[in-house]
């Protein structure tokens, strides 16, 4: 018996190393062919990010490939590409954004397949990559509170605590009326708690705005005890300031960010090369230290100690891009 | 001798040639320059707004865009925009006015530095003065009213900016010294004989400040009166920061809302939105050309003049205590607030510890921004120079001449003007990036400098019309009948007397495109980066911080900027 099971092994091995040999030798064409491009042209919605800079200068540093890079916000990168192909411009490579514009434009034709990536198969549950898009990392919304107003015990354990009469006009949100982290977080708690809890909120009275720098140094600041959502990749830069991000105990709202291969994209074979370095556990590192969630595993136990206990938590839920603008509508009707 | 009479007549054939195709040849070739500056993007707009899908993807031509508008939510909308513009545009007004005769026309002490000081809120970006006015105004910890609640023992609250009161108030900021640029020079260059006679006939000092003065300032105030108020209506900022959050929309909140804060942006929506507020403003601009026509406001005329100073007496501190009480509110107060965050960690946190000089180290650190800067140098100076020298041949044809085809180049040089600034930075894109691909204009500097002179061609126009209006047509017939052709008297009697406002004009475009950011985030390429779009990421990367270093970096160079025009005007006036 145990003969037979070591020669079924012998045998795999023996199948098995020709195949990984044979897709090794396939990779380095690809790495081959991407130095040969020499370039890579990214439009991303991470506007002046600094931990994306760093780990875009050290693909750089490692293949010897420029990367030209289009900031803007994630409605205009979307334009842009659209315009461009529609004028037969092929200009960028690598399109990078949250997903529900990628969802919408992998709808819309404006990304090709990727090809194979091996590091696709580091990426965790509730994370999936496909054909088209490569989880990248993942945005984590969590309460922020002024730390000189809020004791510790009166801090909110669970989001419904939110709810207590004692929050009524103290609340500062991201407008849930209009796209980004406030739709995400009025998804999330509509889908876990329905439509009851945000008719209560609404009773609170928050005050919304749009411009998150601020409206964090607001709360810093003691206009408002209470932020939400908190974006945990702001936490770095406010450190030094009165404030504490707490993820109660049902877990946190996400939205993730992708990595996709624009349509008639002129360096392919980079894009994936970096698509697959993106996914690599030193880059995914730098992004889980910013405050990001990675999406392959084995990183949270090496991030810094104050972010990994926020990391660590449950993945609640995200948006549904097909439902987006129905919950925005949803919204309005109820924060009036 | 055949010979000899032949070669006279072919030598004058052929400037009368000259002046018999070189006219039509120059409208036509204007016409065409306009038309692909400010028409061009203007019809892809209209047919984003006809079409239900934008340029480039299949779709059906109806009006769905305009049925769509007719809503009480708009109605609403439309009230608050046109209310919130009237109130500022009135109040900035009577207060540039009040301004400018202070600076211009009187004795009151240190005109030239509070000539300097008073226009500073212009060049500030409004997203940093809403910054600061949110530390000083907000109801809860604002500094003014922890002041009041100190000061007075109440609980209350003195200001809150976040309110229609707010939104005008930092809108007020931008439109005055807006204003008062635009008249301080039209009431320097005006000849006091007209003054004096009224004086001398028994009129008040009052009276004749009502009747003789404003009366003959009536095209540049009303041309600043409506360039402001189309601009408030346009205006952004000051909306979203202080209003969105009390639920006050205007007419350029609703179209961010249908570009960019919904999954399917709504390119047919915002694109009608955007034309409705436009016949709007047409109206508007129907109704100044009725109420100038058929008035001479001429007062530079042949005849010697030197503007003289009214002496105000004791009288005159009480106008300088109203130039720095302007200046201590506008400037002083945002601006310290920017001043001194800039060399703290954090805004607004003033502790010994969080001291720094981190954020200039790492503005001047940063290779981008100063790519940026030299992009943005570069599109300024070529910009608002050749953008002034278009507005000044625009403005020569429209007003000195009774050319045919000058109605239509008038109406081009408004279009981008009236339509919001969002709205047609998308417009810019999808004219220039659907071009033929040989003209090299999308994803180069070209893009970026032809989009800031269709956007900065309105004020060249108006800033150098309304000089020429000042200018009487006999200095201008003089240099005719001796001789001068067209471009000579253009240049050396229209510009050479209109220059010192053609330099505040050029100011004006310049800081415009320092300060653009709706056309240039679609426009720039990776390699065209300017510094708006380097502030921008600044901020959302959560460094405003760093972005007040750079505003405190744009302040130094007006400063700069207007020192050299105004020792220029000056030096130019004590010649006249």
């Amino acid at each position: 018996m145990l003969k037979r099971i070591f020669a079924t092994l012998a045998a795999l091995f023996a199948l098995a190393a020709p195949a990984a040999a044979q897709s090794d030798a396939e990779w380095q064409a690809v790495v081959d062919a991407a130095k040969k491009e020499g370039k890579l042209v990214i439009y991303t919605a991470t506007l002046g990010s600094t931990y994306h800079k760093a780990v875009f200068q050290a693909f750089e540093k490692k293949y010897g490939i420029r990367i030209e890079l289009l900031e803007a916000r994630a409605s205009e990168i979307r334009e842009r590409v659209r315009i461009e192909q529609a004028a037969g411009r092929f200009v960028g490579d690598v399109h990078h954004n949250g997903s529900t514009t990628t969802w919408l434009m992998t709808r819309d034709g404006n990304l090709q397949p990727h090809g194979a990536i091996p590091n696709v198969k580091n990426i965790v549950p509730p994370y999936a990559a496909d054909d088209i898009r490569v989880p990248a990392e993942v945005i984590s919304y969590a309460l922020m509170v002024n730390r000189n107003i809020v004791k510790p015990a009166d801090e909110p354990k669970g989001w419904k605590d939110i709810l207590d009469p004692k929050w009524n006009g103290k609340i500062l949100s991201d407008d849930m009326r209009a796209l980004g982290g406030g739709a995400v977080f009025f998804v999330v708690m509509y889908d876990t708690f329905g439509k009851e809890f945000h008719e209560k909120l609404a009773a609170q009275k928050p005050v919304f705005s749009r411009d998150i720098a601020n409206s964090e140094r607001r709360v810093a600041r003691g206009e408002f005890p209470l932020y939400l959502p908190f974006s945990l990749q702001d936490y770095n830069q406010l450190k030094g300031l009165p404030v504490k991000p707490l993820v109660p105990q049902e877990g946190r709202p996400y939205v993730r960010f992708d990595l996709a291969t624009l349509k008639g994209a002129p360096h392919p074979n980079a894009a994936r090369l970096f698509m697959n370095f993106y996914l690599e556990p030193e880059q995914q590192l730098v992004f889980a230290n910013a405050g990001y969630n990675p999406v392959i595993g084995g990183v949270i136990e090496k991030v810094s100690d104050d972010l990994r206990p926020l990391l660590a938590t449950k993945a609640l839920g995200t948006t549904v891009p097909e439902r987006q603008d129905a919950m925005l509508e949803l919204a309005k009707q109820i924060y009036k | 001798m055949t010979v000899a009479v032949d070669l006279p007549d072919r030598a004058a054939a052929a400037p009368r040639d000259l002046s018999r195709y070189g006219r039509p040849a120059g409208i036509v070739l204007l016409i065409v320059l306009l038309c692909f500056l400010t028409l061009y993007p203007m019809v892809m707009l209209l047919y984003g707004s006809l079409h239900s899908t934008p340029p480039g993807i299949p779709g059906e031509f109806n009006l769905d865009g305009y049925v769509g508008l007719v809503s009480a939510e708009n109605l609403v909308v439309l009230a608050n925009t046109v209310g919130i513009s009237l109130v500022k545009t009135i109040l900035s007004l009577a207060l540039a006015v009040l301004l400018a005769w202070i600076i211009a026309r009187t004795d009151t002490p240190g005109r030239g530095v509070l000539e300097v000081l008073i226009t500073l809120p212009f060049f500030i970006p409004p997203i940093l003065t809403a910054t600061a006015w949110a530390m000083l105004g907000n109801a809860q910890v604002g500094t003014i009213n922890l002041l009041w609640r100190w000061l007075t023992g109440s609980e209350g609250t003195l200001v809150d900016m976040y309110s229609y009161g707010g939104v005008v108030w930092h809108m007020m900021q931008y439109s005055t010294p807006f204003i008062f640029l635009f008249v301080v020079d039209a009431f320097r260059a005006m000849d006091p004989s007209l003054e004096e006679s009224s004086r001398m006939s028994g009129a008040t000092r009052w009276q004749t400040f009502w009747r003789i003065t404003l009366a003959l300032m009536l095209p540049v105030t009303t041309s600043a009166f409506i360039l402001s108020f189309i601009r408030g209506m346009e205006s952004f900022e000051s909306a979203v920061f202080f209003g969105t959050p009390v639920g006050i929309n205007v007419i350029t909140t609703t179209i961010y809302n249908s570009i960019t804060q919904r999954a399917q942006p709504d390119y047919q929506s915002a694109t009608a939105l955007g034309f409705a507020a436009m016949a709007l403003m047409f109206l508007l601009l129907v109704l100044q050309g009725r109420l100038l026509r058929g008035r001479s406001f001429a007062t530079v005329t042949g005849k010697g003049y030197s503007p003289n100073m009214m002496r105000l007496g004791l009288m005159r501190w009480v106008t300088f205590a109203v130039c720095i009480a302007f200046f201590v509110l506008t400037v002083a107060l945002p601006i310290g607030q920017l001043l001194l965050s800039s060399f703290f960690q954090f805004f607004g946190f003033y502790q010994l510890d969080m001291l720094t000089l981190d954020h200039y180290r790492d503005v001047f650190s940063n290779r981008a921004f100063w790519n940026a800067f030299a992009n943005t140098m570069l599109l300024g100076v070529v910009g608002a120079t050749a953008t002034m020298a278009l507005g000044g041949i625009v403005a020569y044809v429209t007003t000195r001449t009774r050319w045919r085809g000058r109605r239509l180049i008038d109406v081009l040089a408004w279009l981008p003007w009236m339509m919001p600034g969002m709205v047609l930075g998308i417009g810019f894109l999808w004219g220039f990036a659907t071009l033929p691909h040989a003209i090299p204009i999308y994803g180069t500097l070209w893009a970026l400098l032809l989009a800031y002179m269709a956007l900065g061609t309105p004020v060249a126009v108006r800033v150098a019309s309304s000089a020429y209006q000042q200018i009487a047509t006999d200095i201008e017939e003089c240099s005719r009948v001796h001789g001068a052709g067209w471009w000579q008297t253009l240049f050396r009697i229209l510009v050479a007397l209109a220059w010192p406002a053609f330099a505040v004009g050029w100011v004006l475009i310049f800081f415009g495109i320092m300060r653009e950011l709706s056309a240039s985030i679609l426009l720039y390429a990776p390699d065209t980066e300017v510094l708006s779009v380097v502030m921008l990421k600044m901020w959302t990367g959560g460094k405003p911080e760093e972005v007040s270093v750079i505003g405190l970096l744009m302040l130094v160079l007006v400063l700069l900027f207007r020192w050299v025009q105004l020792r220029f005007i000056k030096k130019r006036i004590s010649t006249l």
